[in-house]
């Protein structure tokens, strides 16, 4: 009887740590996954990132203007910055959202779509001054659009 | 050339502090937080002293590295887990390593990754199999110091001085105190992270180090790691000069170079570039030849570089296959940043299961004679033990809280 009594016990701690992982590994699953309804808080995360790289191109336009940067540099980092911005893009017009933010979530994602092909024309002429020098400012006036879709 | 004594300290702090994982870390902390995570780093240089002169001390008297000490003082079962731990660690990192050169080498030439990545490889390959010990600390630890363009672009991007010095003193001014917490854990984490030591102690006994070398393992942890903690500060000042007023996020290998692009130019670019590829080199062998220490220390066999291949098979053939795995890893198209900030959290959990086996070896009259811990060796060891059991109880549930970083 307490044999058994005691498998039961031990199969019931078994099964309590075997949940308790499984949550914890379907915890640390969920913060990797970029997906899920946008809600206002994931809003104001996507607009600050899509801010943030378009803020980063105008600084590497502006580097490449000075002729500050070097070739390779600016192809391959605008690509980077650009190939971010245009993930935004595609999951944002996806995304299902939380009700009244629908507006703004397509704006951002139309935002973060012209960040993006701006960010393309700096990769495909990265030793273009005068391309770069007429970048900086769209891509100041993005980044302040993005920080407006923030608040 | 007493200068060239220290390389092996320098490497181990380049490839321990500035990896990948750790320059984007630094620069988004400083990005995040401005300067106020700059005491983190001090207390984390301090911590990684204090064991690295201990298990350089154990290796020097005893002959023996860390995963030595490991398999005695844990015994089989739990010694096991740290050598798996560590093992996994060790890959995670490795695999972020190569695709980190392999990013370098794109930023510099403008050719297709996926060719750099076998590149990379091969070369590293090439330089572990052909290259003496003693070089591949030179050739990678004094490459690596080119990231002293950080320091020159931290000054030159006038950062308000005042508010840097308050940064080293411990105070929380924040709005998210979790992120806070997070990151702090995070430079804790990587500042101590275990790779360091495997590779420090077992460099000791690649070196044969002896009583008479004491004097210069105190040198390599002292300046080799306070030389890594410096790149850090520079690296997060440059975060907060010039990427917190912007809003920028710097989530790229690419971006951190913008930090000794803006105030310097091409030359700063450069140097930026160049070192960055040395110290995740660097880093990449790091983990490379730790990954082969631990294993072949743990099973008892013969290892070491100063060995011919052929004196050392399994040794060997261990850093190949090591080297396979992690390409075939990062030819998955795996993002290497991301992968070293999941290594370091990781790593921060298996910190216990390193560094108390080397607190009881070096207090061990049998193996040190009369070379144990002093009082302050003891002192600085068991507080540290406190913050190393903190950090490995709170990385993952303030990863999992701060959805790594992001909220």
């Amino acid at each position: 009887m307490g044999r058994a009594r005691d498998e039961r016990v031990h199969q019931h701690r078994q099964e309590t740590v075997s949940r308790g992982l499984a949550l914890c590994l379907l915890a640390f699953l969920l913060t990797g996954c970029n997906g899920g309804t946008v809600d206002r808080h994931a809003l104001e995360r996507d607009a600050e990132k899509v801010g943030s790289l378009a803020t980063e191109g105008e600084l590497l336009a502006n580097d490449v203007s000075k002729g500050a940067s070097t070739k390779n540099f600016a192809r391959v980092h605008a690509q980077e910055l650009s190939r971010a911005a245009s993930n935004f893009a595609d999951a944002l017009a996806k995304r299902p959202t939380s009700p009244g933010i629908e507006a703004r979530v397509r704006r951002l994602s139309k935002l973060a779509g012209k960040v993006s092909d701006e960010l393309e024309q700096l990769h495909r002429h990265p030793t273009d001054r005068d391309v770069a020098a007429s970048l900086q400012q769209p891509l100041s006036e993005d980044a302040d659009a993005a920080d407006q879709l923030s608040k | 050339m007493k200068i060239f004594q220290i390389a092996l300290g320098i490497l181990a702090a380049i490839g321990g502090f500035v990896d990948i994982g750790d320059l984007v870390f630094n620069v988004s902390a400083g990005a995040t937080f401005g300067y106020q995570l700059l005491w983190v780093v001090v207390i984390g240089v301090i911590g990684i002293i204090t064991y690295s002169e201990m298990c350089g001390r154990v290796a020097a008297i005893s002959g023996k590295a860390v995963f030595d000490a490991v398999r005695e003082r844990l015994g089989f079962k739990t010694g096991l887990m740290a050598l798996i731990a560590a093992q996994v660690v060790n890959l995670m990192t490795l695999t972020a390593e190569i695709g980190g050169v392999a990013i370098c080498l794109q930023l510099l030439s403008g050719l297709p990754y996926r060719w750099l990545i076998l590149i990379a490889g091969a070369a590293l390959a090439v330089v572990v199999w052909v290259t003496s010990f003693d070089w591949i600390e030179r050739v990678f630890g004094y490459g690596g110091l080119c990231l002293l363009v950080f320091a020159v672009a931290a000054v030159k991007l006038h950062p308000v001085w005042g508010a840097v010095g308050h940064g080293f003193v411990p105070h929380v001014d924040t709005k998210s105190p979790l992120l806070y917490a997070y990151f702090a854990i995070g430079l804790l984490g990587a500042a101590m992270t275990p790779y360091e030591v495997y590779f420090y102690s077992s460099g000791g006994i690649e070196e044969r180090w002896g009583p008479k070398d004491l004097g210069l393992n105190k040198a390599n942890a002292m300046i080799g790691y306070g030389l890594g903690g410096f790149l850090s500060f520079a690296l997060m000042i440059v975060g907060g000069s010039l990427f917190l007023d912007k809003g920028i996020e710097p989530e790229f290998l690419g971006s951190i170079t913008i930090g000794a692009e803006v105030p310097l130019g091409q030359i700063g670019l450069l140097l930026a570039l160049v070192g960055i590829l040395f110290a995740v080199g660097g880093a990449a062998i790091d983990t490379l030849f730790s990954g082969a220490y631990a294993l072949a220390q743990f099973l008892g066999w013969e290892w070491g570089r100063y060995r011919h291949p052929r004196g050392a098979p399994r040794f060997t053939v261990t850093w190949l296959v090591l080297l396979v795995i992690a390409l075939g890893l990062v030819m998955t198209g795996v993002d290497p940043v991301q992968l070293t900030e999941y290594a370091v959290i990781f790593s921060a959990v298996a910190l216990p299961l390193t560094y108390i086996p080397i607190l009881l070896v070096a207090n061990d009259r049998s193996y040190m004679r009369e070379y144990t811990n002093g009082t302050l060796a003891n002192v600085l060891g068991l507080i540290y033990l406190v913050v190393i059991l903190v950090i490995s109880l709170t990385a993952i549930p303030l990863m999992i809280l701060t959805n790594v970083g992001q909220n």
